[in-house]
């Protein structure tokens, strides 16, 4: 098992970077690409590209990216501009804010899901919000 | 064909108001307002006062019932309350006990 | 006759739906739905109230808890402020959510230390299940015939066995190398020399 401390690493556009099945890594993973976990990463998350985290991978990380597919197990808050995709097997602990959030049936996720929508004018509340949070509303 | 149907097993507690027909198999508790017409089937049960156009029962109705149509009450039918309505009809076997005023 | 109950679109409930039925909504709800059934909120439906039931689909718009006892599904089109509970849940892309989600377990709403103690339990109760059935295997092996040992005496009879083997029968030799010696053995003179030492 190789084991890295790194402090980052940029990534090219072109091919996702892997942090491949042995490998841990702790520190913050900065890029312009796409990157695909299938090891172990804590530490921080900063990417303009997709985050892949694959079926065995484990990130233990808040997550600043593009867009988002978990299929392992992710711990940590998540705010990602585009699409948050968790796949049915994989184990979600923490926030989630993106665009669209999608939930395959058989997923585990424990955590607050925060899209940007408007609920329509007849459900809104006594203030006139209809884009309050549930917390809020109580 | 009523687009709306409370089933057998559904309690409403509360106001229901419809823009289209409505079926009672079940229960309402509160206020109905429904003005294309309310059917309340046998085994419906209706603790309300309705607002509705033509109404049909066969059921249990309890309040008052206001018609801008006809009223009809099926054999079987128990109804307590005031009606008032264009027409109405009483079948044979229908319980009824209230004022009737027909707005002549 | 059908226990579906079905909520037009020029409808609106203010108040409490209950029962043992399934229920389709295409109208306005605003209260509470707590059925035992399936709850369907169609794409015109507006459902301003906690809802409950076995399975719950959503292809309209809440603002309100859902929680199921079997599964929720958000479709396309759905739009949910509030929080879902249910051992399965599923979000299809074009369904929108803002609240607290949480799969799995019983909605006592402990999820993850009541999930957490479930994975822990087993583990917990397999460990004493491995040593004991390895106990009698070193006692059984070696020696049929040396002297009963009593079984948690493991240690001891491990190192008993083989000397109570030589010393009965030296035909025997079941042979599981010689028996430790009981006294270092002195090289050739060492008495002599340790004699010398003392005087």
């Amino acid at each position: 098992m190789a084991q890295t401390r790194s402090t980052s690493t940029t990534t090219k556009h072109a091919s996702p970077a892997v942090i491949g099945a042995g490998t841990r890594v702790r520190g913050r993973l900065t890029g312009d690409g796409d990157v695909e976990i299938l090891g172990h990463l804590e530490g921080g998350v900063q990417l303009r590209g997709e985050l892949f985290i694959g079926e065995g991978g484990r990130v233990v990380s808040d997550i600043d990216a593009g867009s988002l597919r978990v299929a392992g197990t992710l711990e940590g808050d998540v705010s990602v501009t585009g699409d948050v995709e968790i796949l049915a097997g994989a184990k979600v602990r923490g926030d989630v804010r993106g665009a669209s959030v999608s939930l395959e049936e058989g997923a585990d996720l424990d955590g607050k899901l925060d899209c940007d929508f408007q609920l329509p004018s007849e459900l809104a509340d006594h203030a006139g919000h209809t884009g309050t949070t549930a917390k809020a509303r109580r | 064909m009523a687009s709306t149907v409370i089933g057998a097993g559904i309690t409403i507690e509360g106001e229901v108001s419809a823009d289209d027909e409505i079926v009672v198999q079940g229960t309402i508790r509160g206020k109905l307002d429904a003005r294309e017409g309310v059917t309340v089937e046998a085994g419906g049960v209706v603790e309300a006062d309705i607002v509705s156009g033509p109404l049909s029962v066969a059921g249990h109705i309890t309040g008052n019932i206001t018609s801008s149509d006809k009223v009809e009450l099926q054999a079987g039918a128990r109804v307590v309350g005031n009606v008032k309505a264009t027409r109405i009809t009483i079948a044979d076997g229908a319980q009824f006990k209230g004022n009737v005023d027909m707005d002549v | 006759m059908a226990l579906l109950t079905v909520i037009g679109r020029g409808v609106r409930i203010r108040g409490r739906v209950t029962g043992e039925a399934d229920l389709t909504i295409e109208g306005h709800i605003e209260g509470e739905v707590a059925v035992s059934g399936d709850v369907t909120i169609e794409s015109g439906g507006l459902v301003g109230a906690n809802v409950s039931g076995r399975v719950i689909v959503v292809r309209g718009a809440v603002r309100g808890d859902l929680e199921a006892e079997d599964l929720v599904r958000l479709e396309e089109g759905a739009r949910v402020v509030g929080d879902i509970r249910a051992p399965r849940i599923a979000i299809a892309k074009g369904g929108l959510v803002r609240g607290h989600v949480q799969t799995g377990g019983s909605s006592s709403g402990r999820p993850a230390t009541a999930s957490r103690a479930k994975v822990e339990a087993p583990a917990v109760r397999r460990a004493p299940v491995a040593p004991p059935r390895q106990a009698p295997a070193p006692v059984s092996a070696p020696a049929p015939r040396a002297a009963p040992v009593p079984a948690p005496l493991v240690a001891k009879s491990a190192v008993s066995a083989p000397r109570a083997v030589a010393a009965a029968a030296p035909a025997h030799a079941v042979s599981k190398g010689p028996p430790p010696p009981v006294v270092p053995a002195l090289k050739k003179g060492a008495k002599a020399a340790l004699k010398k030492k003392a005087q």
